[in-house]
């Protein structure tokens, strides 16, 4: 579904990955490139060089949903609703088709009651479901998810689990720095140095891991039950 | 010491907190849902939240500091060595602590959003406080750096630590647990003995307790050692 080839952008070079369809998580250290690929994949962002091709498609030519890592800046409109509502209003959607599909997707999100809230008056952790709900409501082929969890509780984080294992788009990217929850995802990259080390199933991925902080919490646990 | 919340009630439209308790020398963990009021009440005992009713007392705290959610909210230096400067404190020394070497010309809000927070907590734990109220202090840490952060609070240079969290796998020894639940800061008591009681524990901790384990701390080196433990 993605494929990188021979791409170099600021700090980030991959020879070459190949992502298939269904919920990658992206995991690594701070500043090892994990957002700066996201970037390329969602098409903020263009390549100083290479190829990044989503189902064949130029990253600009798909559907994304955008999650970014500052809730505050993936807000624009007054109220929750406005802003769930937004990307549909953008691909003139017919009104009376709006109310329910941002009612639908507020309620799947455990968020319906938020709805007339304006968005500055939200925490932090409200603002990043708001995000996904709004990123959600479009269908997207690709959804990607760049720290969102990092704002969010254990309840709210499995709203947002629960809501990924439904499969919402083909494929989800998920950076994360909770390892519990990469180690569910269908496969694991784990960036370093601008740059995919490991590649593969989490059990896979994590046997290069198993000394480090990055191992998961609870597979750690399992071992000593 | 203390930081006492004194028949505190906190509230923004409709929405309201009520807080009553007295904040001793230590490690204290404060958990609670999203939109629970952790912000707030951070803000309000830092002083910078007018609370509708009740009063914040310090008793023996002239040095108070709070680390926002956000770091790009604390910084005031265009360059990371301005930055580093602005809090009184040496830039080489500084730079390496932060695992940001060779950096210190480089445009402060350019980091990445870990490396920046990184960088602010670094020099906020650098100074000298009576009281450190850290505001989701590992949100957006690697799991090495929240590993670092945790091994600074531990050191305890600062006598009374207030960490308002939701973190679920890497947390420093505490000394204190409580909660904010339906519109209230609960105390669950002091560790060991709160961690039976505390609802909003790390799934590493809960499946420790659910197999017997009696963890002396939090953290997921206390789990996996109680449970090695009871197999001795």
């Amino acid at each position: 579904m993605i494929y990188a080839h021979n791409l170099h952008h600021r700090s980030l070079g991959i020879d070459s990955l190949h992502i298939g369809q269904g919920h990658t998580a992206i995991i690594g250290p701070n500043g090892s490139g994990k957002t700066t690929f996201l970037k390329l994949c969602a098409g903020i962002e263009l390549p100083h060089h290479g190829t990044l091709t989503i189902s064949g498609k130029e990253p600009r030519a798909v559907h994304t949903g955008w999650v970014g890592e500052v809730p505050d800046n993936n807000l624009v409109f007054r109220t929750v609703a406005d802003e769930v509502a937004s990307g549909l209003r953008f691909r003139r959607t017919p009104a009376d088709a709006i109310e329910p599909a941002v009612s639908s997707v507020l309620s799947d999100m455990g968020i319906l009651h938020l709805s007339s809230r304006t968005s500055h008056t939200l925490s932090g952790g409200e603002k990043a479901l708001v995000a996904c709900a709004a990123a959600l409501a479009l269908s997207p082929e690709l959804l990607i998810l760049d720290e969102t969890d990092t704002h969010l509780d254990r309840k709210a984080a499995h709203i947002l689990e629960t809501i990924i294992r439904r499969r919402p788009a083909p494929c989800i990217l998920q950076c994360t720095q909770d390892m519990d929850t990469a180690a569910r995802a269908d496969r694991v990259i784990f960036f370093d140095d601008g740059c995919p080390q490991y590649t593969g199933t989490p059990e896979e991925v994590f046997s290069h891991l198993n000394e480090t902080e990055m191992y998961p919490s609870l597979w750690r646990i399992a071992r000593c039950i | 010491m203390h930081l006492k919340a004194d028949k505190l009630i906190l509230s923004h439209g409709e929405w309201t907190l009520s807080a009553d308790g007295s904040f001793r020398k230590g490690v204290h963990l404060v958990t609670g849902p999203v939109g629970s009021g952790k912000t707030t009440l951070a803000s309000a005992l830092a002083g910078i939240f007018e609370p509708a009713s009740g009063q914040i007392t310090r008793e023996g705290v002239s040095r108070l500091t709070l680390s926002m959610q956000f770091p790009e909210y604390h910084v005031t230096g265009f360059l990371v060595k301005d930055e580093i400067r602005s809090w009184h404190l040496p830039v080489t020394e500084t730079l390496r602590k932060s695992g940001l070497e060779g950096r210190e010309n480089a445009k402060t809000l350019t980091l990445s959003r870990g490396e920046l927070k990184r960088l602010h907590l670094t020099c906020l734990l650098g100074n000298a406080w009576d009281a450190v109220i850290l505001d989701e202090p590992f949100a957006g840490l690697d799991c090495r750096e929240k590993r670092r952060v945790c091994t600074a609070i531990e050191e305890r240079k600062h006598p009374l630590i207030i960490i308002f969290t939701h973190e679920q796998a890497v947390l420093p020894a505490a000394d204190h647990i409580w909660e904010i639940e339906e519109g209230a800061l609960v105390c669950r008591g002091k560790v060991p003995e709160a961690i039976p009681a505390w609802k909003g524990a790390p799934r590493y901790l809960t499946r420790a307790l659910e197999e017997g384990a009696q963890p002396e701390n939090i953290r997921l080196h206390d789990a996996t050692e109680a449970l090695c433990r009871m197999h001795d």
